[in-house]
């Protein structure tokens, strides 16, 4: 079980470097490019305007490193032969890059010429929690506004999935509500017992699901006990599975600004990992999202 | 105006100084609950009538060492009938406030909801959960926590409405707001982002009083401004945090609210009825979390009294 990102670079590094395609690179981008390549995760292949680009990477550390540069002046070319490269197999990853969230979303799940693969894409945000030495999973928290009970379902076998790469083998779910009891109101608390069920049945595998469950329950043995609820997964969880994205969204932002936890993003549901970057995830926490792309390379993305 | 009641120790030197309120207890059928009870009573917060069933509340009480022999009590057995009695002493004035035990919160807001047509009093019946974070220099609350499912904008007005009467009585006359939402640049316009457009909207119409809508709908905005690319967590902007957070959802509002089982802040939450508050602890907190409740709870009723707006 990957315990840390330390670990998880440390893995990925042993496994050597991923081409990782980035298109209409920008400046601020070449600093992480840089942190990433100079830990031996990637080689990068900058997709842009070939002379400033050059002129980007002069005086960086990148320019001792590894890295290919494809001059492509036009941004919409730009972002599409990037995403050739990866359906080619000449490169490995797509990261962000100077488009925007939708620009390039659009471009992923393109039917003919994108990297999408299966129904639906999710998004998962991994939590480091030093103290109790363990990862933790909130999903989805980005790309599902709200999830039917069936796209939950998938969203739910992306996070388990992914935990198996992060090699926890029977992870521990919480699929959250507002309340631990089923409420004919709250939708939420419906989906959750039919996924919880579904898990009973080992329609999961080895995942234990337990829900609905409330924050308090998830996060606390002591007060989940104290509303009568016994189960292996409070105050252990390893998934959080959030019932919408606004809770979901904003459920990892409290995360990472209340709790100043370190935070990295995977995008599942894709050939190849597809890195965006999402304003509340410091440079160095990209350099981890960056290793758990590479780490899902290895597993052959996500094979959704 | 009224001293501004910026954290939890404010609460607390308030709350000894304008006690002891008369507190409705309903159903102390729980050691956890109980020990709060009597936590509040010695520090001087309260004055409990205790409306439950004789046997449990006896046995819980031996327990944890509390004589409740000299307490006014009320027998009752069927959880709804406390819940009305309680709440019906509270609109008759006989009590400042009322606290929920070992009854399920959707009884008292039923019981809440009955009182408030009788009075016609118009209110919305909306939870409202404070938070002290280390570092900001005032409460935050979040709303509604514990009632409205999916309420659309017409209740969120109603919700927004409860929170800015509530921290007006806690001394801040131009409260800031966010109203919070999921919206990213993909998936189109979410529900919660239009509500914020009409809140607004309201806000600079002057719809809510005295009051600021920030532009900021998530922690993002509110920390690294819009646009804002890269988290520094070393360099985050307490300063930008508003008083009142208006939460999309239910799930929403219990599921952030509730963080402090694992985050570094404290948590306090009521419901604020035309006549006086209600403090509606969660089954899981400790005594101490529900003690300050109850302080809060006594300030409230003790400015509600005073009628300061």
């Amino acid at each position: 079980m990957l315990t840390s990102f330390k670990e998880i670079i440390d893995t990925v590094r042993q496994e050597g470097a991923k081409r990782l395609a980035i298109p209409s690179v920008e400046k601020r981008d070449i600093a992480l490019l840089s942190m990433a390549a100079g830990a031996g995760l990637i080689i990068p292949c900058l997709l842009g305007n070939g002379k400033v680009i050059e002129g980007m990477i002069k005086k960086t550390a990148l320019k001792s490193l590894d890295y290919e540069i494809i001059d492509q002046k036009d941004r919409g070319r730009a972002l599409s032969t990037a995403i050739g490269l990866i359906r080619a197999n000449r490169a490995d990853m797509l990261m962000q890059g100077g488009h925007d969230h939708q620009t390039l979303m659009d471009a992923v799940t393109d039917e003919k010429n994108g990297l999408k693969k299966g129904k639906l894409m999710s998004h998962i945000s991994v939590f480091q929690l030093p103290k109790q030495k363990k990862l933790i999973f909130v999903t989805d928290t980005f790309i599902n506004n709200g999830p039917t009970l069936a796209e939950k379902q998938m969203i739910l076998e992306h996070a388990i999935r992914f935990a198996a790469i992060m090699k926890i083998d029977a992870p521990k779910v919480a699929v959250l509500a507002a309340i631990e009891q089923i409420n004919l109101n709250i939708p939420s608390t419906l989906d959750a017992a039919i996924l919880s069920k579904m898990s009973e049945r080992k329609q999961f595998g080895k995942a234990i699901v337990e829900g609905p469950i409330d924050i308090d329950c998830a996060l606390s043995q002591a007060a989940a006990a104290r509303k009568g609820l016994q189960s292996p997964v409070t105050g252990n969880v390893d998934i959080y599975l959030a019932p919408e994205i606004d809770t979901g969204h904003l459920l990892a932002e409290a995360l990472a600004f209340f709790g100043k936890l370190e935070f990295a993003g995977a995008i599942m549901g894709t050939t190849n990992p597809v890195i965006m970057h999402l304003p509340f995830v410091s440079d160095e926490s990209m350099v981890v999202e960056i290793a758990i792309a590479a780490l899902m390379c290895k597993k052959g993305g996500d094979n959704a | 105006m009224e001293s501004m009641i910026r954290s939890l120790q404010d609460v607390s030197s308030l709350a000894r100084e304008k006690g002891p309120k008369k507190l409705a207890v309903l159903a102390p059928d729980d050691e956890e609950f109980m020990l709060a009870i009597k936590t509040s009573q010695h520090k001087g917060y309260i004055n409990p009538v205790l409306i439950g069933n004789t046997e449990n509340m006896k046995r819980v009480a031996e327990k944890i060492e509390f004589d409740i022999s000299g307490f006014e009590t009320i027998i009752g057995n069927d959880r709804q009938a406390i819940a009305d009695l309680g709440l019906s002493i509270l609109f008759s004035g006989n009590t400042a406030m009322v606290s929920k035990g070992q009854i399920p919160t959707s009884y008292i807001y039923r019981s809440i909801i009955r009182e408030e047509n009788k009075a016609g009093s118009g209110m919305t019946i909306s939870v409202i959960t404070f938070w002290e974070i280390p570092g900001v220099d005032h409460l935050v609350a979040f709303t509604d926590t514990g009632v409205s499912i999916k309420p659309d904008v017409k209740m969120k007005t109603e919700i927004l409405k409860n929170a800015l009467f509530v921290y007006r009585l806690l001394g801040y006359p131009k409260p800031r707001v966010a109203v919070l939402s999921g919206q990213r640049e993909i998936g189109g316009t979410l529900a919660s982002y239009q509500a914020y457009q009409s809140l607004r909207e309201a806000a600079a119409a002057g719809g809510f009083g005295d009051c600021e809508i920030t532009d900021a709908t998530s922690f993002t905005e509110i920390f690294l401004g819009r646009g804002g690319r890269t988290a520094d967590y070393g360099n985050i902007h307490l300063d930008r945090m508003p008083h009142i957070l208006l939460v999309p959802y239910l799930d929403t509002g219990n599921i952030i609210c509730k963080l402090d089982f694992f985050l570094d802040v404290t948590r306090c939450s009521l419901v604020a009825t035309s006549r006086g508050p209600v403090c509606i602890p969660a089954r899981s907190d400790s005594s101490d979390n529900i003690v300050e409740q109850l302080a809060m709870s006594v300030v409230l009723a003790d400015r509600m009294r005073q009628g300061v707006k």
